[in-house]
């Protein structure tokens, strides 16, 4: 069987590996180079958090975030890396001003998430014990003990290593059309067995009702913090994280904003970001700023994913802010789906976009 | 029905465009709140928000675009007019920002400002304090409408200031008086139509509650219930306890 994949985002990616692995021949199409471009996946976090998304996502998402959570570390292993994943939980915590939120934020948790063992509340005691850097400035916080985050960067070359190794075809060109049994681009028709458009926003030209949401992150090397947990700060806009990276370094995001403008960060989201990071530790003053970048994410007006399948072609859109927390089960769901088995994700395949 | 600048209105509910968990419940929450006027910031999406906005458009709703954001009369002047030229509309609310942190009104620029708007044809909508001089300022400068704060922003502290809401409400009896931010449940939004107020506008409340659909609900009944209790007449407070039935017959034992 032969597949044709417009889109080498994390989505186009994972599910080329996936279907290599089922012996199938693979060719994908990207207008940009394995290396870098203008996919989402690269101003991603890799926030792999399925728990704290409960107080602003539908409940599928959580269900698939879980899914996802268990896929990721097997999938690493197959790549040959280790993804920068690390699986030490995350903690959520607020400034005095932003109290409401952090309340609401818990109450809605334990409303949608019956049970204590994922959502642990800590006192100043316990908070100093398990993240001292934290215990300067706040004297409580929430522990979500089974979260993850993984580092796109690295994740992204290497499912293009693999893919590569593996023998799959990468054409660098424009994709123009995407349908059934082909794919469209750079002025000529790749015939195949099945398409897969995995082209997030280059896809609106035949996906209707996608719009872009943009996200503004930045990357910093702050060698007197250590964080040895995902932090959350409660923040009245945005859902803002901060990631540590490997050798001291952090990246904080993102903003949310209605807009599907790419331009460079604004003074106002890097002003608003910096200001986050800094009062959570007095140690990221000194830090240093080495990138910033802005992209948009594609969504559905209800921020769900979608699965438009029809025999021979099968378009996956619409990840918004969870693309690495999504995209093994969606490629998982995608696999089942072609197979002629039912998968775990059901209510999000459609024939075509739902009115 | 009523009237808002020379517009026929069913509904004395505004309601905000941001912070829904998405845009499907944002339009689904403006639905079940009735409002026919929804404001829409601007500031941080002049450049590629025409997707958000079309799923405003769809609603059947007048747009009242915001200068949410700015910190001076000039930016707030440039942004009306940015907002005229993207909605075709000569609504604006306005708001000229003094202080960051509990996004508190500047009312010298909001004059200013307001002043230059409304000489340049625009409807203005101020968002200002309850302050009775302000008003009278605003009024001067050629405001029809005014709306002051209930509390600051998103607080949803409700009416912290109900005797200056009421000066405000007696003092200028012919000017559209709309209580805008700071309320938190519906019952603050009955409390300022019970005073008189033409009508409240309210983002948070519902954007931010647990299923938001359902608090719109509830704000569009609330307010129903706020102007038919104003339109009906309250009785007056009294100090003293007066029985609907004459004590005059109890027994002297249940007397104590």
């Amino acid at each position: 069987m032969h597949a044709a994949i417009a889109g080498a985002g994390i989505m186009g990616r994972l599910l080329a590996w996936r279907l290599l692995r089922a012996g199938w021949r693979v060719s994908l199409f990207d207008r940009d180079p394995p290396e870098g471009g203008g996919a989402a996946a690269y101003t991603a976090a890799g926030m792999l958090a399925p728990w704290a998304e409960v107080e602003s996502a539908e409940e599928a998402i959580h269900r698939l975030g879980l899914r996802a959570l268990a896929l990721w570390p097997e999938l690493l292993a197959e790549l040959g890396t280790d993804g920068d994943f690390h699986q030490r939980g995350s903690l959520v915590v607020a400034h005095a001003g932003d109290r409401a939120d952090y309340r609401r934020f818990a109450s809605l948790l334990a409303a949608r998430l019956p049970g204590a063992e994922h959502c642990r509340a800590l006192d100043g005691a316990a908070l100093a014990a398990l993240e001292p850097a934290l215990a300067e400035r706040f004297g409580e916080a929430l522990h979500l003990p089974g979260e993850a985050w993984l580092d796109p960067l690295v994740v992204m070359s290497a499912l293009a290593r693999a893919l590569r190794a593996s023998g799959a075809v990468w054409r660098r060109a424009e994709v123009s059309r995407v349908g059934v049994g082909f794919v469209e681009a750079g002025g000529i028709r790749y015939g195949c067995d099945w398409a897969f458009d995995c082209r997030g926003l280059g896809a609106r030209g035949e996906v209707p009702g996608l719009r872009g949401v943009r996200g503004e992150v930045i990357r910093l090397h702050a060698p007197e913090v250590e964080l040895c947990h995902m932090v959350r700060l409660m923040h009245p806009r945005y859902r803002l994280y901060v990631v540590p990276r490997r050798g001291r370094d952090f990246v904080i995001g993102a903003t949310q904003i209605e807009s599907d403008d790419p331009g460079p960060i604004t003074v106002r989201s890097a002003l608003e970001l910096l200001s986050a990071l800094y009062s959570l530790h007095p140690g990221f003053a000194e830090a240093r700023v080495t990138a910033t970048a802005a992209n948009c994410r594609p969504a559905f007006a209800d921020n769900l994913p979608r699965l438009l399948a029809v025999p021979g072609l099968l378009r996956i859109n619409g990840l918004f802010r969870h693309g690495f927390l999504l995209a093994p089960a969606l490629a998982e769901a995608a696999l089942a789906r072609i197979a002629g088995a039912a998968s775990r994700c059901e209510a999000l395949f459609f024939e075509e976009v739902p009115a | 029905m009523w009237q808002l600048a020379d517009h026929e209105l069913d509904s004395r509910l505004l309601i905000g465009s941001s912070l829904y968990p998405s845009p499907r419940i944002m339009q689904e929450a403006i639905r079940a709140s009735g409002a026919g006027v929804v404001t829409v910031a601007l500031r941080r999406q002049q450049r590629g928000g025409e997707d958000f906005w079309a799923a405003l458009r769809e609603l059947d709703v007048r747009l009242l675009p915001n200068t949410a954001g700015c910190h001076s009369a000039r930016e707030a002047i440039t942004t009306a007019q940015m907002a005229r030229e993207l909605f075709g509309t000569h609504w604006i609310k306005l708001e000229v920002i003094g202080d960051d942190y509990n996004l508190q009104p500047d009312p010298f620029g909001l004059v200013e400002a307001a002043r230059e708007l409304i000489a340049q044809g625009f409807e203005v909508f101020p968002y200002c304090t309850e302050d009775l001089v302000v008003g009278e300022k605003l009024v001067a400068a050629g405001c029809r409408i005014l709306m002051p704060w209930g509390a600051p922003i998103g607080t949803a502290r409700g009416l912290l200031n109900p005797y200056g809401l009421r000066t405000l409400r007696e003092r200028l009896p012919g000017i559209t008086l709309i209580v805008d931010a700071g309320l938190g449940v519906p019952s603050h939004a009955a409390q300022a139509l019970e005073l008189g107020y033409d009508a409240v506008l309210l983002n948070t409340a519902i954007a931010q509650a647990a299923d938001p659909v359902a608090m719109a609900a509830a704000f569009r009944h609330a307010v129903q219930a706020g102007r038919l209790g104003f339109e009906a007449g309250r009785m007056p407070e009294r100090d003293l306890a007066q029985p609907s039935t004459p004590v005059v017959g109890t027994p002297f034992w249940q007397q104590t």
